[in-house]
């Protein structure tokens, strides 16, 4: 049986980092996933990340060339932890032995304003 | 308005003023410096010439930097060995003093050093790189010295400066990440704010008033000054 929902009052609050990441191979969601994970993993450490409720909520390719694939994303996370959240993915910097980096482009109360101010998804 | 006062590629420009930056300082060696002349000047983003000076001893620290001063905006001494920060921190010629803490166990700074930069306005340098660089133990005792650095600036209240020491675009991290992440180190909002943009755009006022010094403390005024 499905737990019931809790109500509004007693759910965690949350905050949505829209990112964008550029790397030298195609990033896809499953590779973002334990990038994130791992950087506040050993940056942070077990005990404090798990108060981040991290989650990779969508993520979007966006323009690419040869030696630069760009993508933006949305990840969920704790409201008072965001700026630990923001600290441990300025230092992901390898994905398969390739170059990536990612970048903070803003913090929002939901995904809908995320993706309207920060992702801002060509149509 | 945030600068970046190391970054060593002029193509990472137009990447630092994407991420929020409204300055940099283009950093050459002091092993193959030619003045470079491919700064285009923008009217809301600022660069600025510097050069990281590799020395040998102490005497030669003092040669170059007398070479160097003249030609650039920015001299930064690449720190590491005692004598050399030492040297740095006594010369109010010298602007940042990068790194005093690469290879060594301790932070390369103490009390004397800090007292030192403190009268002679010599900023000490936080690099990112670093911390990006490396992983796990190594990159806890970088953290480490950077506290231990801090414990010293507010007893003493040198300059501090926080820079990319960027080479690549995936070196260059965004002014807001970069305050989020000095919250990690226990910095003040106050501390970070003057270290990504009071500290450096006051060495560039200092810079620009330097060729009017005659002794210290005492400068010719131009007319409309």
């Amino acid at each position: 049986m499905k737990l019931k929902i809790l109500p509004p009052t007693l759910r965690n609050d949350k905050r949505y980092i829209s990112f964008e990441a550029i790397s030298e191979v195609p990033l896809c969601k499953e590779d973002v996933i334990p990038l994130v994970w791992e950087a506040s993993l050993n940056f942070h450490g077990e005990c404090k990340t798990s108060k981040f409720d991290l989650w990779v909520m969508r993520v979007w390719s966006s323009k690419s060339s040869d030696e630069r694939n760009i993508i933006k994303g949305i990840l969920q996370c704790n409201r008072s932890e965001v700026s630990s959240v923001r600290a441990a993915i300025l230092l992901v910097n390898k994905f398969k032995g390739k170059r990536v980096v990612f970048h903070t482009i803003g913090i929002s109360g939901t995904i809908k304003a995320g993706i309207k101010k920060f992702i801002k998804l060509e149509k | 308005m945030f600068f970046d006062f190391h970054v060593h590629n002029s193509q990472l420009a137009e990447e630092a003023k994407r991420l929020g930056y409204n300055g940099i300082a283009l950093i050459q060696s002091s092993r193959n410096y030619n003045k470079p002349d491919d700064i285009n000047p923008q009217d809301d983003f600022s660069i600025w010439t510097g050069v990281e000076i590799y020395a040998k001893n102490p005497d030669d620290l003092r040669k170059k930097v007398q070479k160097f001063r003249e030609r650039s905006d920015v001299v930064i001494v690449n720190g590491g060995d005692i004598k050399i920060n030492r040297a740095a921190c006594e010369d109010p010629r010298v602007d940042i003093l990068a790194h005093p803490y690469k290879n060594r166990r301790d932070s390369g700074i103490n009390h004397v050093l800090a007292k030192e930069a403190s009268q002679n306005n010599v900023a000490i340098e936080l690099s990112i790189n670093p911390m990006i660089k490396t992983r796990l133990s190594l990159r806890a005792k970088i953290l480490s010295q950077f506290r231990q650095i801090l414990k010293l600036q507010r007893k003493f209240k040198f300059p501090l400066i926080i820079t990319s020491n960027a080479y690549s675009l995936y070196d260059l991290r965004t002014p807001e990440d970069i305050i989020a992440f000095a919250g990690c180190l226990e910095m003040t909002h106050d501390e970070i704010i003057s270290s990504l943009s009071k500290n450096p755009a006051d060495i560039i006022k200092r810079s620009r008033i330097r060729k009017n010094v005659i002794v210290q403390g005492a400068r010719t005024i131009e007319q409309g000054d």
